[in-house]
């Protein structure tokens, strides 16, 4: 850019070069002589990348696969504080109440979308420690007791922050999981199961649901008609045919039909579901779900829609990383005992249950599609809160308060 | 299990829950070693150093934006996967340059580590889609408080650079200005030295000049190659003479000058020599012989694990290049054509980096151009030609015990 004719000649081979991106790409000053925060300054590199001790060097018997066990297990760790951030701010937002001024849904969306990108990227990261071999793991594994996943804090804050129960758990070793932890931990633990997790607040904030109320648009009673002469309707049709092999297994299948739904609209008996944790919402907030999902394409309903599908995405995405993660340990130490004493791969096993699904009643939900034309009909000049958003300023936090 | 009574009651409720799960007792199978004492999880981690090192610039200039923390956290478990790179790195160049190599059972660990490097990679590259969930406007928030500080300072990944073999003199300069100067003191020194000591390329180099079969008193390669190589033209040409006049013959007659000129040049020692000394090829003459022998007879025993090695290599070239232009693609979403944070112009310069001037093992991409028949392959014989089958081992140089 000088003009200067001598310059760069060395290291140009200008022939494979165009001379206008040559020119644009070497535009600009070098700011980082003027002072500032560098680089790794900035992201305190000296503490990060400091941090990996080989147990097998300290004993005198360095093994090279060890450094990648301790990198892989640090960028989990990193990975879940981001997972805590994001989640603890979109819990704030319910908790303070802003998540009624609906423009703050994108923000929670966003977020929520950004937790299941990083644990799909936590999912393929698996990948990169499959490329160590049992034996090699077998070279150090004897350093690394009694260290163990179960003592990983952030992992536990996250379950519990997400809404995985304490009484739905698998007990390890037949004792508390918060066990494995002292002093500050054990109390942030403890903290993190009384304080409202994300599937509370969605509850709450579905049980609010515009269009459940009984004295407005009713949409579990409507529902409720609309599916009994639809069933009704189906079972006369079926009955006016011929007797038939294929008439019969037709009539079973509607019966079947009839008891789902009959089951549905049966209160106690989601309750008492409820009571013994196979469902996980009330009954208010799973009708809030259905209304959501049978009008996902009014305006107003779009962007929740997308949240309770990247809720599901959260919910596969940590049951892949269980399972990869047991399919890992297995093929690593067989059915010998894990690190920190457990049963390991049974042990694992076990948690790749629904019981660790926190948003299970979404997935259910599809058992209780029904035609398009047995929803309740909308009348967009009667139901406007179908396309009226819920602005109260006083608790919109666009820019000032970046939470 | 002591028989105490409340306890069995507790253990029912236990069991009651578990009677869903099958695996109930053998998932309690165990006791739980750590109150015993000894390393922990956070410790044997060091938790307390990277979980603490995340300190927002908006935060501390009294506007915290809330993205900045994610931008941080992908930067250093970049930073933290470059490290587990340059470990395996520097494992392989050791095996290398201490001559371990020669042993031909150090090579399943040799391609292990490069093959694990590859994966480390194309992790980096799905790392991307992470930071993607952050939009130009969430990132231009607190853009201002990172000032100075940029990737071009990113001092192990230029390390990792230099040492798989990017020539510093093909660098596309940033700023006009020398990329190790964006270093001071210690670091500079680091750069300067892993510019002097031997790349992995150079390594590779070197190793495939040793390629068996090369020897001019032995298989002699090369020249049984040109031969049949000739030979296949000139019948390939006799053939088409034979053939009626026709537009297509036309066609035909000119693709085979094509490839008769392609590898005349392939012959031509002189010409590969000039192409390397403008840097348009990386390796030796007859590191390039090596390389395509080890193409042609890769099924032969002695020869399938070098050939796994010559495909990781390509391998991590592919994944770096793929990062690279993730990158650019990422940087132009954030900051379209505006200057880079280190004041570079950004987007321009990264999108100058992505030529093949940054592909290292760029010769075995292009040894695709000088494949040939089967049947112009030249012949082996297995009771003659018995270093296909027998591999080399020193017992002083094998160091199994020595995990280096």
């Amino acid at each position: 850019m000088s003009g200067c004719p001598y310059f760069g000649n060395s290291h140009l081979s200008s022939q494979t070069f165009h001379r206008e991106e040559e020119d644009e790409s070497q535009e600009g000053v070098n700011n980082a002589s003027k002072g500032g925060i560098i680089y790794g300054d900035y992201l305190q590199l000296e503490k990060i990348v400091s941090a990996q001790v080989l147990q097998s060097e300290l004993r005198g018997n360095k093994i090279h696969d060890e450094h990648l066990f301790i990198v892989t297990h640090q960028a989990y760790e990193l990975w879940f504080k981001q997972i805590l951030w994001e989640l603890d701010s979109v819990r704030d937002i319910f908790i303070s109440g802003h998540v009624r001024d609906e423009r703050n849904m994108l923000k929670v969306v966003t977020r929520m979308h950004r937790i299941a990108m990083i644990f799909r990227l936590l999912v393929d990261q698996f990948a990169v420690l499959e490329t160590m071999t049992a034996l090699d793991f077998f070279d150090f594994r004897e350093y690394l007791s009694p260290a163990s996943g179960f003592q990983s804090l952030q992992f536990r804050l996250l379950e519990n922050k997400i809404g995985v129960p304490d009484n739905q758990r698998v007990p390890y070793n037949r004792r508390h999981y918060r066990d494995n932890f002292r002093g500050q931990e054990s109390e942030m633990l403890l903290c993190s199961e009384q304080e409202p997790t994300l599937l509370h607040l969605v509850e709450k904030w579905l049980e609010r649901t515009p269009g459940l109320e009984e004295n407005g648009f009713n949409f579990w009673g409507k529902l409720q008609k609309n599916i009994e002469d639809g069933l009704r309707l189906e079972k006369e049709k079926l009955e006016k045919k011929e007797e038939s092999e294929e008439k019969e297994e037709m009539m079973a299948e509607h019966n079947k039909q009839r008891e789902i739904f009959t089951a549905l609209f049966d209160e106690k008996r989601h309750d008492h579901l409820l009571s013994k944790g196979e469902r996980r919402l009330s009954y208010k907030a799973l009708q809030g779900a259905l209304m959501i999902y049978f009008y996902r394409e009014e305006p107003r309903f779009q962007v929740p829609f997308q949240l309770l599908t990247f809720l599901m995405d959260i919910d596969t995405l940590m049951t892949k990383w269980r399972y990869n993660h047991v399919c890992m340990v297995h093929r690593m130490i067989g059915s010998k005992n894990g690190t920190g004493g457990s049963s390991g791969y049974h042990y694992l096993r076990s948690t790749v249950s629904d019981r660790y699904k926190v948003f299970v009643d979404l997935f259910n939900l599809a058992t209780f599609l029904i035609p398009r034309d047995w929803v309740p009909k909308l009348n967009p000049t009667v139901h406007t809160f179908l396309y009226t958003a819920e602005c109260c300023d006083s608790s919109y936090c666009s820019s000032e308060d970046s939470d | 299990m002591s028989g105490c009574p409340s306890f069995e009651r507790k253990l029912q409720t236990f069991q009651k829950r578990s009677a869903q799960v099958d695996n109930g007792d053998d998932a309690q199978a165990g006791c739980n070693k750590a109150t015993k004492g000894g390393t922990v999880y956070g410790e044997y981690l060091q938790l307390d150093k990277i979980v603490a090192a995340q300190l927002l610039q908006s935060e501390r200039k009294g506007k915290k934006v809330h993205d900045e923390h994610l931008f941080i956290v992908t930067h250093q478990a970049n930073e933290l996967w470059f490290k587990q790179i340059l470990w395996e790195l520097d494992s392989v160049q050791q095996i290398f340059m201490k001559g371990h190599v020669r042993d031909e059972r150090n090579m399943l660990k040799v391609v292990s580590r490069i093959q694990r490097i590859a994966m480390i990679f194309k992790l980096l590259v799905q790392q991307f889609m992470v930071l993607e969930t952050m939009t130009a406007m969430d990132f231009f928030d607190f853009r201002e408080y990172l000032a100075s500080s940029s990737g071009t300072q990113s001092l192990q990944f230029r390390l990792l650079e230099t040492k798989i073999g990017v020539p510093e003199c093909q660098r596309v300069p940033y700023n006009r200005r020398h990329y190790r100067d964006s270093f001071q003191g210690k670091e500079n020194e680091i750069l300067l030295k892993s510019e002097q000591e031997p790349t992995l390329l150079q390594l590779v180099e070197k190793w495939l000049e040793r390629t068996p079969g090369l020897e001019k008193d032995g298989f002699n390669f090369w020249e049984k190659l040109q031969a049949n190589v000739e030979e296949g033209f000139r019948s390939e040409t006799r053939k088409l003479d034979q053939k009626p006049k026709s537009e297509m013959k036309k066609e035909i007659m000119e693709d085979l000058q094509k490839r008769k000129m392609v590898f005349t040049s392939l012959f031509d020692e002189k010409c590969h020599n000039h192409l390397l000394s403008k840097g348009e090829r990386r390796i030796s003459y007859k590191a390039l012989q090596g390389a395509l022998m080890i193409y042609y007879y890769r099924e032969e025993p002695r020869f399938q694990l070098p050939f796994q090695l010559l495909t990781s290599l390509m391998d991590i070239d592919a994944f770096m290049t793929k990062w690279r232009y993730s990158h650019v693609c990422m940087v132009h979403r954030m900051i379209g054509s505006k200057a880079g944070i280190g004041s570079s112009s950004g987007y321009h310069y990264l999108r100058s980096t992505l030529s093949d001037h940054y592909k290292v093992f760029v010769d075995f991409f292009n040894l695709a151009t000088f494949l040939v028949p089967r049947s112009w392959v030249p012949r082996l014989n297995p009771s003659i030609h018995k270093f296909l089958v027998t591999a080399e081992r020193y017992d002083s140089s094998y160091c199994s015990e020595d995990s280096d």
